[in-house]
């Protein structure tokens, strides 16, 4: 902390590039702080809410390249922060606020400082870019926020001149109020009890770059963690077959918990095992070749955060490759999986398939049906856009077709279209089921309009439904929600919830079974046995005689059925 | 005066009534179960067939006729000077059609012609029926013979199977082997284009794979109205969804003849249980 009268002595006239980039570092460290925050002001009580660590890996992508940027340009900062942003932009929410960032570089443009009205100009142009990245733009989410924030700004620089710090400090306040303000305008923020979780998003970060430039954070000198850590010694040396493959981290947050007894539990899953903490918060750490089951147990005891997996052998195999060993910048994706059958033999295939897809099960269900590179991802966790474009590039073809999966992450692939030197086409499918289906409909002999309009088709005759459970009580129009209870959503809107997943499943299928229907696949997650879902399944077989139904593990997380009805 | 006959081979499917309309002469192909040889519709029933299949551990196998079992045909069921139209299944899946080839040089004063209808099934069925039903109106050789190409060009074959493992085990597949090895129940809609299976569509689920041949039939009578076809439906032992479409197809678009019989050990072999298939010409 320093004293009033040095504050005095340093408030600035001007913003230069090194504050800017001091400023929105200790921005993207407070966002990482305060992500399970915004992660829960999720409207829907699904238990996957993750705009906050969507904005927090956007922004620890924006900042990424800052580290070795040492210039007092500020337009040289902010374009730098621009392009990290919208290389990592995850999730919906990532990609506005890369947008967002993108419209605060093209405002400062040009410029080796920014004064007061320079960064509200630079606001102003910030939010304008958001509005026009979404094609419907709507009120009461982060575009409100940002634009609150802007038309402070610019009012404010209007009637008198301002430091940079006073423009900050005005946005800021105006835009603390819209998000509040934001359940007003947006009927399921109200219904939910929430503000906008993006919209939070944004002014944490506002709010972390202005105490920053105001003194009240420093810039620490610990670095955010990177996702991927730096191989250990031990690892390097295991030769051939790679036992307890996945090392496994993370907290666990609860009451009386006894770090013993977890240890003793896990112990036989795997090795290097490692459980330590008080009766609040635990950290585990094991090797092991079913983090899942680890993750489940462990998920009974409380709240798991800070879950990191990480594939020690593909870590391994990459390390030993001299270039990618010379090459610190290398982005690897260790979950990943490039389908080898399908590129491996040396040809440029007219087109090429990137699906974005959770769990082993649906990850072999798409490569065999001609997908050639999966993301491992989906409603838990939105692959960045540079994940895409890496993917895009893996694949030896002329054209790449990306599959979604999830309406989380079509901003992303789309954002990711415009980044790749190949023609990329994004199929906009919203759900797993949507997914299948669009594969289904692709033939490898048509061209790539022939498919896309194929693929497009099939989405028309498939109806989606999930079920998961309430991570919290609230009502969702007619329904109301217990904290635990199973939820059903069809096409991605709640419409059953209760006790029993046999009662929620089928009154779920209810919802997306007609007379014209004749097949219902359902897809069994990570945390469901295939035992008691064969009994789901022959339930579903005599309450619906006139379909078929097929029965797949699917190995997605949190979500105990996804359903297609066609 | 010298007669005109037709024959054809066990691939073709016809329905024994059919055959005795028309009187229409079956070479039959040869099916081996492990070290039994049966011929069909001789020693080996469809039902028998299907029965067996379901039982044997052995998959089975075909084999064509030998030259000399035309030659046999050919020679019992004419006197010198008649002429012979031998219709048979398509080339590309079957060595029976080089058989009747070589048979018909090796016969004397008949005279024979020896037609590849690039089909198998009733897609055979309906060639050899336009034929004779031709012969028996007073149509010359030539006149039977050209109808049969016109016949084979216009024809359409669209067919569903159960599995695919039939085709492909036995070297039947052709370009439909890309569809082989989905984790998903996937069923192909196929074709047959220049006598190769070919694939035509995809689909989940038999109910939409049968449902896709039976829309693909009702679009080509919509684009021809007043156009009377000639439509085939066999199957492989499935008589509940045969019958469905069959309902379907007489309530929907009456006045077409339609012949409807099981896939028989010949085709039986290659196509496995379960096989719907549905082909047509515009008479």
């Amino acid at each position: 902390m320093r004293n009033e009268s040095e504050r005095e002595d340093k408030k600035l006239q001007v913003l230069n590039g090194l504050d800017l980039k001091r400023i929105i570092t200790v921005a993207a460290q407070v966002l990482d702080d305060a992500k399970e925050e915004v992660n829960a002001l999720n409207v829907f009580p699904v238990p996957d809410g993750d705009t906050g660590t969507n904005m927090a890996l956007t922004l620890k992508s924006a900042i990424r390249d800052l580290d070795n940027l040492d210039t007092e340009n500020i337009s040289k900062v902010a374009a730098t922060i621009a392009r990290g942003s919208l290389m990592g932009a995850r999730g919906n929410s990532g990609v506005i606020l890369s947008q967002y960032f993108r419209g605060f570089s093209d405002g400062l443009a040009n410029l080796q400082t920014a004064n007061g009205p320079q960064l509200a100009r630079a606001f102003d142009l910030a939010a304008k870019t958001t509005y026009k990245a979404v094609m419907k733009p709507v009120e009461g989410t982060m575009l409100t926020v940002g634009r609150a924030v802007a038309e402070a700004c610019m009012k404010a620089v209007e009637k008198e001149d301002l430091s940079p710090e006073e423009v900050w400090r005005i946005g800021i306040e105006a835009g603390a109020a819209a998000l509040n303000n934001t359940p007003n305008i947006l009927p399921v923020l109200k219904e939910a009890g929430v503000v906008d979780a993006g919209g939070k998003g944004l002014l944490l970060a506002l709010e972390g770059a202005y105490k920053a430039l105001i003194g009240e954070i420093d810039l620490t000198a610990e670095k955010p963690a990177e996702t991927v850590g730096p191989v250990q010694e031990g690892i390097t040396r295991i030769a051939g077959v790679l036992k307890n493959k996945y090392c496994t981290e993370f907290l666990i947050k609860g009451s009386n918990l006894n770090a013993d007894q977890i240890r003793q539990a896990i112990e036989s899953k795997g090795d290097s095992v490692l459980v330590v903490g008080d009766e609040q918060v635990v950290k585990v750490h094991i090797h092991t070749d079913h983090p899942g089951q680890v993750l489940e147990y462990c998920g009974q005891l409380g709240d798991l955060t800070e879950i990191a997996i990480d594939n020690m052998k593909l870590q391994n195999e990459m390390i030993t490759d001299d270039k990618l060993q010379q090459n610190n910048n290398v982005v690897s994706f260790p979950l990943n999986k490039v389908n080898q059958t399908a590129t491996h033999n040396g040809e440029t295939k007219p087109i090429g398939i990137v699906a974005v897809v959770p769990g082993d099960g649906l990850s072999e269900i798409f490569t065999s049906l001609g997908v050639d590179y999966v993301i491992h991802g989906g409603q838990t966790m939105n692959p960045s856009t540079e994940e895409i474009v890496h993917a895009v590039e893996q694949i030896n073809a002329e054209a790449v077709i990306i599959l979604p999966n999830n309406k989380n992450v079509i901003f992303s692939a789309q954002q990711a279209k415009d980044l790749c030197a190949k023609r990329v086409e994004v199929v906009a499918t919203r759900t797993i089921p949507q997914g299948i289906a669009a594969m289904v409909g692709f033939a490898e002999h048509l061209s790539l309009d022939e498919n896309l309009a194929a693929m497009e088709q099939e989405l028309e005759n498939v109806r989606s439904g999930e079920i998961t459970f309430a991570v919290r009580s609230t009502k969702a129009g007619e329904i109301d929600i217990e904290e635990q209870d199973y939820i059903g959503l069809a096409e991605g809107k709640i419409v059953t919830a209760g006790r029993s997943l046999t009662a929620v499943g089928l009154e779920l299928l209810d919802n997306l079974v007609d007379e014209d229907s004749s097949l219902i696949s359902i897809y069994v997650g990570d945390n469901q046995d295939m035992q008691a879902a064969e009994e789901f399944k022959a339930l579903v077989e005599e309450k619906f005689d006139f379909c078929e139904v097929e029965l797949y593990h699917g190995g997605q997380p949190l979500y105990f059925y996804i359903m297609s009805v066609e | 005066m010298p007669r005109i006959h037709v024959v054809t081979d066990s691939g073709s499917d016809l329905p024994k009534s059919t055959r005795g309309q028309y009187n229409i002469h079956v070479v039959p192909l040869s099916i081996q179960f492990g070290e039994e040889i049966y011929r069909d519709g001789v020693e080996l029933s469809a039902d028998q067939f299907y029965h067996r299949l379901t039982e044997s551990a052995d998959l089975p196998s075909t084999c064509q006729p030998s030259p000399a079992d035309f030659v046999k045909c050919y020679e019992e069921i004419s006197e010198p000077g008649d002429q012979i139209i031998s219709v048979h299944l398509s080339s590309k899946l079957s060595g029976t059609y080089q058989s009747a080839v070589l048979a018909s040089t090796m016969v004397e004063d008949r005279d024979i012609h020896v037609i590849d209808t690039k089909s198998a099934s009733l897609g055979i069925g309906l060639v050899v029926v336009a034929v004779a039903e031709a012969v028996q109106n007073g149509a010359s050789v030539e006149e039977a013979v050209a109808l049969a190409e016109r016949v084979i060009d216009e024809l359409k074959v669209y067919f569903v199977v159960d599995t695919l493992e039939y085709l492909r085990r036995n070297g039947r597949i052709g370009a439909a082997s890309a569809l082989v090895g989905s984790l998903l129940n996937i069923k192909p809609v196929l074709t047959l284009e220049n006598g190769i299976v070919t694939p035509f569509d995809k689909v989940r689920g038999k109910a939409k794979a049968v449902r896709k041949i039976f829309d693909i039939l009702g679009d080509y009578i919509k684009a021809r109205p007043g156009q009377r076809l000639r439509i085939g439906l066999s199957h492989g032992n499935v008589l509940h969804e045969a019958q469905q479409l069959v309902d379907r197809i007489k309530s929907e678009f009456a006045g077409n003849d339609l012949i409807v019989e099981l896939v028989g050990p010949t085709i039986g072999v290659h196509a496995g249980p379960g096989t719907i298939a549905l082909m047509w010409y515009p008479m």
